[in-house]
């Protein structure tokens, strides 16, 4: 998970640059990177970040941000069917981008590990914190200039994931149809709403696209 | 190491809202039970979900992300495995950029 975990280094450090600008402590930044741990939605609170604070606001626009790890998370459950109580904060927590594209492949193959899931969750979260933290300390110096990790194709790890586990997942003819229909509606919505929408309704009308087809033809798997 | 309470209050909200999001999903999907079309829909949104995420910062990304996706998915499909698809894939934008492209 560490590879996969460095694919927030650049964006954590942009984060903890902007955080500092913003006028938040290290320890605020770094705190709210660990508990939040959702990039892309602390970037857009970053943006309505004033004195005095708009906490609904605040709370609306990260979990609108986060709408995708909704769908993920319904993912997930059906390889989970009995994990005890105490342990689902922790499991939805580490769902994260990476963490749950690399563990829910290992699901799909009957080789999940709640240890691994967890575990790797954890580890990314720690580079996502200590990224920002080091953004924030280096707000204006050299760790503030991205090009370093983007001359060693850092900024590429995220995507890397996405498109090595769909390799992975990929089943053939079946899914052909199904996902040039999720990337026709993510183009769409990146057009036309703009935002990480995308990534809701291409996955929303890809998986109801495949659903619907199945059910009409009676080919119908356990997920 | 300073915060304001105000601040923490805010961060505090937020790590709630992001929980929020996170756990709706598992938690409707203990609900939802399993229903056919439920099990037909999770058959197919998580492979629709990862080519969503991906296509977009591919379009956006240059030649060097295009030869970067290539490279990955051929390795993983060829060597096999998460590993030599990630590291082939990254080393690959790096050599691309290296060469020239944006």
């Amino acid at each position: 998970m560490i590879l996969p975990g460095l694919a927030s280094l650049p964006f954590g450090i942009g984060f903890g640059v902007a955080a500092a600008q913003k006028g938040l402590s290290a320890f605020e930044t770094t705190m709210m990177s660990f508990t939040v741990m959702a990039g892309t939605s602390q970037m857009v609170a970053l943006d309505i970040w004033a004195q005095p604070l708009p906490l609904v606001a605040l709370a609306v626009s990260v979990f609108v941000a986060n709408l995708r790890y909704f769908v993920m998370g319904a993912a997930l459950q059906p390889h989970m069917p009995h994990l005890p109580w105490w342990l689902q904060p922790p499991v939805w927590y580490v769902t994260v981008d990476q963490n749950w594209a690399v563990n829910i492949a290992e699901y799909r193959r009957g080789q999940g590990d709640l240890g691994k899931f967890l575990g790797g969750g954890f580890v990314m979260a720690c580079i996502w914190s200590g990224s920002t933290l080091a953004g924030h300390l280096a707000a204006g110096g050299i760790l503030s200039d991205p090009s370093m990790a983007r001359r060693l194709g850092l900024d590429f790890v995220g995507v890397a994931v996405f498109v090595v586990v769909a390799t992975i997942l990929f089943r053939g003819k079946r899914d052909i149809a199904p996902w040039m229909v999720a990337i026709a509606a993510a183009l769409a919505a990146k057009w036309m709403i703009g935002g990480n929408w995308y990534i809701v309704i291409g996955g929303l009308v890809g998986g109801l696209f495949g659903a619907l087809r199945d059910l009409r033809s009676g080919h119908v798997r356990q997920s | 190491m300073s915060a304001s309470p105000e601040n923490l209050v805010a961060i505090l909200v937020m790590a709630l809202a992001a929980m929020a999001a996170k756990g709706g999903g598992f938690i409707a999907m203990r609900w939802l039970g399993r229903h056919r079309f439920v099990n037909a829909l999770l058959d197919h949104a998580p492979g629709a979900v990862l080519v969503s995420a991906a296509v977009v910062p591919l379009t956006q990304g240059g030649g060097a992300f295009v030869v970067g996706a290539v490279v990955g998915a051929a390795l993983t499909r060829t060597v096999g495995g998460f590993t030599a698809g990630l590291f082939g894939a990254v080393g690959a934008v790096a050599l691309a950029r290296w060469a020239g492209l944006t």
